[in-house]
């Protein structure tokens, strides 16, 4: 039950910093996870095995899609982009994110842990 | 440098997806190995897939159109399932053609040693387990799926004896009975299934540390 607590956790966040991310330019796999751990300070984490199943789930969704396009050294990488229905899934998510947080904080007091 | 596309191709012969969208699945994940050795060197890569086969069975799921199986029924209880009804129907009809079995006496108490269906079994634990890993279960499950038959025999019994011994009061020969039970339909049979299951288990284990070689 825990693990499953945990892993619904990982999931849901992971897509939120996707989308998130997305919502600035596009960015193929790679550069999706390099940028996300980045920006986390390596809280957040992809590795090869855990962001390609989410993003084809979310393609799956219609929340990204992706497109081969060469990068910036020339190698074709298919690029993710958000499409409209991820764009309006992505404040419903914040605010659903926002509030999570907002409740354990208010029980746990994590914030000012 | 090398050829990503053949190793991942390699390592994803088990996905069961359309042609053209498979190649496109290799082509991405190798362009996402290649980038990462480039940045981060070969020691990073065996991080990046702890087991292709749990990885195969995530990409089938999120690529598949239909609402997915919950996954513990397909890697535990279907198999179990096809284990526990293949044991029982060949039990069943080993003592419909009046096969008997060989029972060696210690005091009142036999151990019973039905050989054509102890023969049978490491087939059904095989069947049991290769069901299971094919869905990309951990070992613990495939385990479960193999020995499905002697699982259920030593749950029944665990409900009997507590109930036998309410009912007639504690007994030391209730208790040598169910010791002897035990070793007729869960330990003897248990180690039988489980011999059919080992070559899946080995695969298992390989599967899981399946490292990337750059």
């Amino acid at each position: 039950m825990k693990r499953r607590i945990r892993s619904k956790i990982a999931r849901g966040s992971g897509e939120l910093a996707i989308l998130a991310l997305l919502a600035e330019q596009p960015h193929y796999g790679f550069e999706i996870a390099r940028q996300i751990g980045e920006r986390t300070g390596g809280a957040l984490q992809f590795t090869l095995a855990s962001l390609y199943p989410l993003l084809y789930e979310m393609e799956k969704r219609g929340w990204v899609e992706g497109r081969w396009q060469p990068n910036q050294a020339g190698r074709d990488r298919r690029y993710y982009s958000l499409t409209a229905a991820g764009r309006r899934q992505l404040a419903p998510l914040r605010k659903e994110w926002r509030s999570f947080f907002q409740a354990l904080d208010a029980l746990t007091g994590v914030s000012h842990a | 440098m090398p050829d990503w596309k053949k190793q991942v191709r390699g390592r994803m012969a088990g996905l069961n997806l359309p042609r053209e969208l498979k190649d496109e699945i290799i082509a991405e994940l190798a362009a996402h190995l290649e980038d990462s050795e480039l940045m981060h060197g070969a020691d990073h890569l065996s991080q990046q897939v702890p087991d292709w086969r749990v990885l195969c069975n995530d990409i089938a799921r999120a690529q598949s159109r239909e609402v997915p199986m919950n996954i513990r029924t397909s890697t535990v209880w279907i198999p179990a399932l096809a284990t526990l009804l293949g044991a029982s129907l060949c039990l069943a009809l080993l003592q419909l053609v009046g096969i008997r079995p060989r029972m060696w006496w210690t005091g009142d108490m036999a151990l019973t040693f039905y050989w054509p269906w102890l023969a049978s079994l490491p087939w059904f634990g095989a069947l049991g387990a290769r069901l299971s890993h094919r869905r990309g279960a951990t070992t613990r499950r495939t385990i479960a799926s193999a020995l499905a038959p002697a699982l259920a025999m030593l749950i029944t019994l665990c409900v009997i004896l507590p109930v036998g011994l309410l009912i007639d009061g504690y007994s030391s020969i209730r208790l040598a009975h169910f010791a002897f039970a035990l070793a007729n339909w869960v330990g003897v049979p248990g180690l039988a299934l489980l011999c059919g299951a080992l070559p899946y288990l080995r695969a298992s284990q390989r599967g899981s540390v399946n490292k990337l070689s750059p």
